[in-house]
């Protein structure tokens, strides 16, 4: 077990270093050349100045060093906790992140939640109706869940419950209330796979065995259904918590542009197209390790929740 | 699957007879999966809307008489009616018939994503699967870098550093599901090779080659077909949300996503023309969801 | 019942009559305390609030309440009017600027407002330009050499060449007098919201992409001539906020959450619609500077070399149409390369009407003949522009692209992110081009069109044919060395004429900023430069 262990958070670790170059190596490799996006924004654009002046400009915003000499810099800051500047927004990235992430982890939570509360809820629910014509219709709503475009989805939930209804605020980062209709909108398209994974693994769960014995011991369907088939169902669900990450984070990057948050999405969107190397690099080190330690986290839960599975060498 | 019917004469080649019975029996095979599914009404409705949707990319002058690119100042924002079904946009070109001409880049797009993720990712899975070992980890590893990486994100610095327009999206949103592939089609190979007909194979000399081609991929197969059914839904959908964040086709061109994304100006003002395109997009991506969702569940 | 009823009707009709008579102080304090106003976004490319560098629009109107200058101008004449500086002299040589100041001002943190805060503000200012020389602000400041404090409340600021435009200057958000504590500070500090000014509103915080809040400023006493409230602010509170999706800004206006809506663009025929219908007041104002123009690439040997085509471009452009398909059937048709609130504008309408058949025949002249698709063709090569354009092009791009098919141009509308953008313009890899700057002082064009001291020294070379670049540039030059108005207004006459006749500017839309305001909103007034001053502003039940 110990050395299973050891070896997936090398793995962890191998995964995360990989993120990181590869995202470094995209980034310098864009074609625009980043001091000039850095005078175009203040107004001033590389050819109106003269060589002397280029290269102070280069000093100021720290860009007069090579590809694998700026690489190794950004890198062993990194390793110590220093995410360095941001080359627009002017301050460390890591009070960036200080300020931006509690607002992206508060949605993702959110949504998460109400994702698997919506997709568990549903299969739940669609396993245990009998009648089939809306056994049918809740079984193609997580096709339908996965069809709409996130952001068109995000406006038109605006549209009906902040300006039709009221019910909600459109925009804004205060309290709980702006942060419902986000939330919502980042949820639908997780829900739906959670929603139809569930489905599909109740169809199977019916003709186990253990489950044949529950009802023998005299539990109703519903006690069945929640017991054991439910647990069972849901393990594949795990996995994907894991790999949802990655769409959450993608999903957050158009949530927060409609709903005028400014969370870690929105700031990554605008670092890739002003090619803020250390920003974009700190965001995506930060995402890439939340997708790694979650997907740890399930792996090594998996032997807790299935006793079919185990981590230790096997006897045989 | 190889053992002979005995009652083929014993003097006719092996090669080819196998060959014939094969044939016929996967033509029954798709007649007897089809027939039932066409039966059902729902998934010949989705038949119908992909046909139309494809039909569209293909002839799309077939079905209107407007020009998709032809401004009428005068005739901007009319709402729905009998001559422009779905209405005009905000220079008076007809929404409808800018859909249809969406339709080619929208699918070619999508088709060229899930194109180039289905090859990258088969040919990372098999290698993966088959080779296993150290040759194995190092895939995977690479896999889950890919995965680790915010789809989204690793699409607009592609797209940034390979320019704008149809193919640079498309092969951005194809290395976003590349790893999705990559592992379905392990997982699948790794299911196969252990099963007792390959094993046979093997055993009887057959080559590893042959038997990856012969034995495997064929049984492989049906997820991975599954999933890329369900991804050219999520390729749309990706280039749409790309789109909406600017990176689109090179104006006046418009693919589905760039239609929906402008007309979301006009969402409380004209509201059709956002809706209809969108409505448009929903329908076709949830269709090629529902063929998907019923190939996988018809018996097989 | 029926008593309940009537109580209540009373009561109504009370507070309405209150309401109506605007004396009631209690309706005064609980609406007229905060006003909401609602940008579109923020900049995301520099984030900034510091005055000497801030380019961004929406910025300049926070700061213009903030951060108080030398001078102020008035809105309609464009006359420099007093403000924080009580007089002024300007010596023979138009190297020496002489100002007199207000001896009754502060700075929000108590500092005195004197000469030795003025020469603070100029050298801090001009030391930063000498360390990013890339900053807008330094542009304003072209030729400042340093300043001399006469006494406690006489500044003489010493040019060491002429700079016409820069008594204006003093007038702008750009060159405003921080408190010396301000200067004590870092850029970056500066830039997030650390700046103390001398204006009716303090700068509470700014938060990027999200909003900044100001509150009011109670000993404030010393506005320009162009404030009517000669005191304290009406308004307590002004929250700004950014938000991107024009659907979702719309209806938080339409919702009554913000009373000012402002975005960049002006509203389209239905969104205007949409607001009269609920009550709003639309305001307008051309933005001083250059009207929306393309600029052309007419070296080496670009299909916009040919001086025949150029003027074909220029008559094959429909602007009454633009504006009024775009925008609305009241907007304004664009009638020179200045829109109409820059000093010294010329219209010049006659040289940009609408003529295809006109553009038709030139280009048949210049050997362009139509081929089989539509589009015209000379020695097999399409009549093929490439216009580069970021972040996104818009409905007008798409509309243009439309009319000049009409005539057998083909426009590339080029979308590009905004590095590339800056890289095409350096390389000359482009037909059309486009960008803006807004300042009341036609000075400002310079900042496009003349190498010298253009943005981009590329795109303001290639704009014209080089015999015309140096007659341009001795324009220019007879405009910044000019001492007297009629010199100017000759000078940058000419060159308005120049920029037309040679085809070396293709207006397409006047660049008038629209705001909505919500009935209760009472007050609103622009300045010379097209922000707004809040001490005026009340927010009343109509």
């Amino acid at each position: 077990m110990k050395r299973y262990l050891i070896g997936r958070i090398g793995q962890a670790l191998l995964v995360l270093w990989g993120a990181y170059t590869v995202t470094y190596l995209i980034l310098y490799l864009l074609p625009g050349d980043t001091l000039s996006i850095m005078l175009s924004a203040s107004g001033m654009e590389a050819d109106g100045l003269s060589a002397e002046d280029l290269a102070k400009a280069r000093a100021y915003y720290g860009l007069d060093q090579g590809l694998w000499q700026q690489y190794a810099d950004l890198l062993w800051r990194a390793l110590h906790g220093d995410l360095g500047h941001s080359l627009s927004l002017n301050r460390p990235v890591t009070a960036l992140l200080a300020e931006r992430l509690p607002q992206t982890l508060a949605l993702a939570g959110l949504a998460i939640v109400l994702s698997l509360l919506g997709g568990i809820g549903l299969g739940y629910l669609t396993a245990y109706l009998q009648w089939r014509p809306l056994k049918t219709a809740l079984s193609r709503l997580p096709s339908l869940g996965f069809s709409v475009p996130v952001f068109w989805m995000g406006l038109l939930l605006i549209q009906v419950f902040a300006f039709g209804l009221g019910w909600f605020p459109a925009t804004g980062s205060n309290g709980f209330d702006s942060l419902v209709l986000p939330a919502v909108t980042l949820a639908i398209p997780s829900a739906a796979v959670y929603a139809q994974v569930l489905q599909r693994g109740f169809q199977g769960v019916w003709q186990e065995p253990y489950i044949v014995t529950a009802f023998a011991k005299g539990l109703s369907r519903a006690q069945v259904q929640a017991r054991h088939g439910l647990r069972n169902a849901a393990l594949p669900i795990l996995t994907l918590v894991g790999l949802q990450v990655g769409n959450t984070v993608s999903g957050a990057v158009l949530v927060e542009t409609i709903f005028s948050r400014n969370g870690v999405g929105r700031l990554a969107q605008e670092a890739v197209l002003r090619q803020d190397i250390p920003v974009v690099l700190a965001i995506v080190s930060v995402s890439a390790a939340a997708f790694v330690v979650i997907n740890l986290l399930v792996d090594l839960l998996y032997p807790y929740l299935d006793p079919r599975i185990s981590h230790c060498p096997k006897v045989s | 699957m190889t053992t002979p019917s005995p009652a083929y004469p014993v003097s006719t080649p092996l090669a080819p007879a196998a060959a014939t019975w094969r044939r016929h029996s996967r033509l029954r095979r798709l007649q007897l999966t089809v027939l039932p599914l066409l039966r059902r009404p729902g998934f010949s409705l989705a038949l119908a809307v992909v046909a139309f949707a494809l039909l569209a990319a293909l002839v799309p002058h077939w079905l209107t008489a407007f020009d998709p690119y032809a401004t009428a100042p005068a005739d901007k924002l009319r709402a729905p009616d009998a001559v422009h079904w779905f209405g005009t946009d905000e220079l008076g070109r007809d929404l409808f018939t800018r859909v249809l001409y969406g339709a080619r880049l929208s699918i070619q797009a999508a088709l060229l994503a899930v194109g180039l993720a289905l090859l990258g990712g088969l040919g990372l899975g098999v290698l993966a699967g088959f080779a296993g070992g150290r040759v194995d980890a190092l895939i995977m590893r690479v896999v889950d870098v890919l995965l680790a990486l915010p789809g989204l994100l690793l699409a607009l610095a592609i797209v940034t550093a390979i320019g704008f327009g149809t193919v640079p999206v498309a092969i951005a949103v194809g290395v976003g599901i590349l790893p999705g592939f990559a592992r379905t089609t392990r997982a699948e190979v790794l299911r196969v090779k252990t099963l007792p007909y390959v094993e046979a194979a093997r055993l009887a000399g057959v080559s590893w080659p042959r038997t990856l081609l012969r034995h495997v991929l064929p049984n492989a197969w049906g997820p991975v077909a599954v999933l890329a059914t369900l991804d050219f839904g999520a390729a749309i959908l990706a280039t749409a949300g790309l789109s909406f964040l600017g990176f689109g086709a090179a104006p006046p061109a418009a693919e589905w996503g760039t239609l929906i994304a402008n007309g979301r100006h006009f969402l409380i003002t004209a509201p059709w023309v956002s809706l209809l395109p969108g409505l448009f997009v929903v329908a076709v991506v949830f269709s090629l969801n529902h063929l998907a969702r019923s190939a996988e569940e018809a018996p097989r | 019942m029926t008593h309940r009823l009537s109580l209540k009707h009373l009561l109504a009709s009370c507070t309405l009559a209150m309401a109506v008579a605007g004396c009631s102080p209690q309706a005064e304090t609980d609406a007229g305390q905060t006003l909401n106003i609602a940008f579109w976004g923020d900049n995301t490319t520099l984030v900034s609030v510091d005055p000497f560098q801030v380019y961004w629009l929406e910025h300049r109107v926070l700061l213009r309440n903030v951060v108080e200058s030398l001078t102020d101008q008035d809105p309609l004449t464009g006359k420099i009017i007093p403000w924080l500086a009580q007089s002024w002299t300007v010596s023979d040589d138009a190297l020496s600027y002489t100002f007199t100041l207000r001896q009754d001002v502060t700075f929000s943190n108590g500092e005195r407002f004197d000469a030795a805060a003025v020469k603070t503000a100029f050298d801090s200012n001009k030391a930063f330009a000498g360390e990013l020389p890339a900053t807008f602000g330094a542009t304003y400041l072209a030729g400042y050499d340093h300043a001399e404090v006469l006494d406690p409340f006489t500044v003489r600021l010493v040019l060491s060449r002429p700079n016409a435009g820069f008594l204006q200057a003093t007038s702008t958000t750009n060159l405003g007098i921080l408190a010396p504590a301000s200067y004590a500070l870092s850029a970056q500090q500066r830039s997030l919201g650390q700046i103390i000014g001398s204006g009716p509103f303090v700068l509470e915080h700014y938060t990027p992409e999200v909003g900044a809040k100001l509150r009011k400023r109670p000993d404030y006493a010393w506005p320009s001539a162009n404030v009517a409230n000669r005191g304290a602010a009406h308004l307590e509170v002004v929250n700004i906020s950014y938000t991107p999706e024009e659907s979702v800004r719309n209806g938080l206006f339409l919702q009554g959450k913000t009373d000012i809506l402002w975005p960049r663009n002006p509203f389209s025929e239905v969104d205007l619609k949409l607001l009269q219908s609920k009550g709003a007041s639309i305001q307008s104002r051309s933005l001083p500077g250059p009207a929306l123009n393309l600029y052309p690439n007419t070296r080496n040997g670009r299909v916009l070399a040919d001086r025949q085509v150029r003027l074909a471009l220029q008559k094959a452009i429909d602007r009454s149409s633009y504006a009024h398909t775009v925008y609305n059937a009241e907007f304004p048709v664009v009638s020179g390369v200045y829109d109409v609130t820059t000093p010294y504008f010329k219209a010049q309408g006659d040289k940009l009407a609408y003529d295809p058949r006109g553009a038709e025949r030139l280009l048949e002249d210049a050997g362009w003949h139509t081929g089989s698709d539509g589009y015209r063709y000379k020695d097999g090569k399409r009549l093929s522009l490439r216009y580069n354009l970021s972040p996104a092009e818009s409905a007008g791009d798409v509309l243009v692209q439309d009319q000049l098919r009409k005539v057998g141009i083909d426009l590339k509308l080029n979308v590009l992110t905004r590095a590339e953008w800056v890289a095409g313009n350096a390389s000359g890899n482009y037909d059309l081009t486009s960008t803006y700057m807004t300042r009341a002082d036609p000075i400002i064009l310079q900042t496009i069109l003349d190498p010298r001291a253009a943005n981009s020294a590329t795109l303001a070379t290639n704009t014209y044919e080089p015999q015309t670049l140096e007659a341009a540039k001795a324009l220019f030059d007879r405009g910044i060395t000019a001492t007297s108005d009629a010199q100017r207004a000759e000078a940058y006459g000419q060159l308005q004429d120049l920029l037309l006749d040679q085809a070396a500017a293709f207006p397409l839309y006047e660049r008038v900023w629209q705001a909505a305001t919500a009935p209760r909103v009472q007050g609103f007034r622009w300045t010379a430069e097209g922000f707004a001053l809040l001490n005026d502003i009340q927010v009343k039940q109509p």
